[in-house]
């Protein structure tokens, strides 16, 4: 068989398929303003959720372990303050600067590395200001363990299955990351390359 | 919009396999056109415009919703895949369920040429919408010939 018919083939395949028709009415656009609207706020809600844990471990900190307070005051407020900034710095990097429908002068690739870059640069951003407060606050809670262990002989023993659980997830959690991280660098060299390639 | 509607349903295929979310995605598609025709200044054909914007939500869509162990795959890579299946029932619906796994695992630039390319649309219109160097579209498409014919005859599944 030669290389036409299997070609065309394939195109009348991909053009014959079943399609419905989707027309933009006023409700339509209503109804997806409104989704937007939620998702938005559901994101902004997402964000708020570390400095309410760092808030809830700092309050629960200070009340299970008065003795405790001289270390554990400054390191929480350290938390907290770390998350709250966070939330900055997230919602900034969180949105596009551009909506695809504003781009329609940006070509495939433009748009495709600007997107890849924007990701990469949210992953890193989420690291350091979301992941650092939650591993600072379970640090401090860990410290906190480990010297009132001293005095409390059953307590740190105890609780090594728990931090053994939250090391697992903390190295998972890490290990995923740096794979997407790795990930999207290759793919935006790539595109680099194919950039490089076009103004040549 | 009506002599894209079609074309944009496909398009929306080609990125999403679910058709609940693929159905959001279409919407969306239209809705992001709905808002750009008021920037469109005829700098480049109004299919080009069309084509792009679909493509950038599509594409914004395919990273925002990527998995961690769900990696995509280039059209370099595509070409090495292992058989994993016997010939394939060579119904129509069998064969389109094919190819859509098949573009479905591209990176969405390899998809955005493979989806132009079976739209019938030449070398230089995909060069403008995807802002690929000519030579390079030309590469892609022949690689895409070249997977897509393979998998015709030898009935390789993708999926």
């Amino acid at each position: 068989m030669g290389d036409e018919l299997p070609r065309d083939e394939l195109k009348a395949i991909w053009q014959g398929q079943p399609t419905g028709t989707s027309t933009m009415t006023m409700t339509l656009i209503r109804s997806k303003a409104r989704d937007l609207q939620a998702k938005t706020r559901r994101q902004l809600l997402g964000t708020v959720a570390v400095p309410i844990a760092a808030a809830l471990l700092y309050a629960f900190g200070i009340r299970e372990f008065p003795a405790l307070e001289h270390v554990l005051h400054p390191l929480c407020a350290f938390t907290l303050a770390w998350s709250l900034v966070g939330l900055y710095f997230l919602n900034r990097g969180m949105w596009s600067t551009v909506m695809p429908g504003d781009a329609g002068l940006s070509t495939g690739l433009e748009f495709c590395r600007g997107e890849i870059e924007r990701r990469r640069y949210l992953l890193r951003r989420v690291l350091l200001w979301s992941l650092g407060p939650v591993l600072l606050a379970i640090g401090t809670f860990i410290l906190a363990l480990a010297m009132i262990g001293t005095t409390d002989r059953g307590l740190f023993p105890n609780g090594l299955p728990f931090l053994a659980l939250v090391a697992v997830w903390i190295l998972g959690y890490f290990v995923m990351r740096a794979r997407e991280q790795r990930e999207l660098k290759r793919e935006l060299d790539e595109l680099i390359d194919l950039e490089k390639d076009h103004s040549r | 919009m009506d002599q894209f509607g079609s074309s944009l349903d496909r398009l929306a295929r080609a990125y999403e396999a679910d058709p609940e979310k693929r159905r959001d995605l279409s919407q969306d598609i239209h809705f992001q056109l709905w808002r750009s025709f008021q920037r469109y200044d005829g700098r480049c054909s109004l299919r080009t415009w069309v084509y792009r914007i679909a493509h950038h939500v599509a594409t914004s869509h395919v990273i925002r919703e990527r998995r961690i162990f769900s990696s995509l795959v280039t059209l370099e890579e595509l070409e090495t895949f292992p058989d994993k299946g016997g010939p394939e029932a060579a119904s129509r619906r069998a064969n389109l369920d094919q190819l859509s796994a098949l573009v479905q695992r591209l990176k969405p630039l390899d998809r955005q040429v493979i989806v132009c390319y079976l739209e019938d649309m030449d070398a230089a219109s995909i060069g403008e919408i995807t802002g690929l160097s000519p030579g390079n579209v030309a590469v892609r498409i022949h690689r895409i010939k070249n997977v897509l014919v393979k998998w015709f005859h030898e009935g390789k599944n993708y999926g």
